[in-house]
């Protein structure tokens, strides 16, 4: 089942993330680190899920980050919060890189096969978060978008459908293919991380 | 292979172990950013961030005025410009004619020295003399 994460955050004590913007559009400097310690850690992680590539995502995170500074002085408080759209930027942001990776439409993008298991088990490895990070990295790049915007960020299909620019059911195939293939990719490692048979 | 198919294969981590790894996921608290991008994203901040004092309301527009004269300097010339027509103004300069007249008295004060200069005789040389003076200097 999906869940709320970092797509829904609750913000943490203190002054909201509207607050600390509009502090930021005033001129205050440690408003700005402040918005910076609670969002971009996130945003950073996304971004490396859905392009499983570190430079490629902290470029993404820089280019987030940058647009929320932009619309600091216009950001209308009590909407969507900060946080919300910074995390829909990113998802757009990263999909279009995507898409120009491959130089087509990411709906038209040819799955490959499954990978050997030899390499499975030299990349799965680690704690049960490395071991799905990892998996993730081996799924096709639109399971791997689908299932990170489904079961990771907490997106409904139909947005997953708006922001991939296909239709729903294709998310739907998508996100149950990728899932059986993460549980396929993980069954090895079943006993490491901790799960009976 | 559905889903019931799954989680009763030993091919396959069951869903449950699936949903709990998502769960852990989700739950766990992003790594603190890597140096490097924390000082580009601040430095990106710095750079996009508005003025620290926004000014709002009356005193913006009396400082967007000042501004379309050039700044102090511009309404200093302004000012300047303003004292001195109201200096003529009380002075009272007179008639225009009065101007003119005064004007003409000061150019002939002038003149003698002018007319001076002129009855030394007329700045005239011949053709033929010019023409030896050419010759002269394209023979140096």
């Amino acid at each position: 089942m999906p869940r709320d994460s970092s797509y829904q955050m609750t913000e943490p004590e203190g002054q909201s993330d509207d607050a600390l913007l509009a502090r930021y559009a005033r001129g205050d400097a440690a408003a700005a680190r402040e918005l910076l310690d609670r969002l971009a850690p996130r945003v950073l992680r996304l971004a490396r899920r859905l392009l499983q590539d570190q430079a490629e995502a902290e470029d993404v995170t820089q280019d987030a980050m940058l647009r929320l500074w932009r619309i600091a002085p216009d950001w209308q408080a009590g909407g969507a919060k900060p946080s919300t759209w910074l995390h829909r930027v990113t998802v757009n942001l990263a999909t279009d890189r995507l898409r120009r990776r491959r130089g087509v439409a990411l709906d038209a993008i040819e799955e490959p096969g499954d990978p050997a298991p030899a390499v499975v088990e030299a990349m799965i490895d680690g704690d049960r978060r490395r071991a799905l990070d990892d998996a993730l990295a081996l799924l096709p790049d639109r399971q791997r978008v689908a299932v990170v915007l489904r079961h990771l960020e907490g997106m409904t299909n139909p947005e997953i459908a708006a922001t991939m620019g296909i239709g729903v059911e294709a998310v739907e195939s998508l996100t149950a293919r990728g899932k059986r293939r993460l549980a396929q990719l993980l069954v090895g490692r079943r006993d490491e991380l901790g799960f009976e048979r | 292979m559905n889903q019931d198919a799954n989680n009763r294969s030993p091919d396959f981590l069951d869903d449950a172990a699936l949903d709990a790894l998502f769960a852990q996921a989700c739950d766990d608290a992003p790594a603190p950013l890597p140096d490097a991008l924390q000082a580009r994203l601040m430095g990106d901040a710095i750079a996009a961030q508005p003025r620290r004092v926004r000014q709002d309301g009356i005193a913006a527009r009396f400082a967007g005025w000042i501004a379309e004269f050039g700044g102090v300097p511009g309404l200093a010339g302004v000012a300047a410009a303003g004292l001195a027509g109201v200096w003529i103004g009380f002075s009272g300069p007179g008639l225009t004619g009065d101007l003119v007249t005064e004007f003409w008295q000061g150019a002939a004060t002038v003149s003698p020295t002018v007319s001076g200069w002129v009855e030394d005789g007329p700045l005239v040389v011949a053709g033929s003399d010019l023409l030896t003076l050419m010759n002269d200097e394209a023979e140096r």
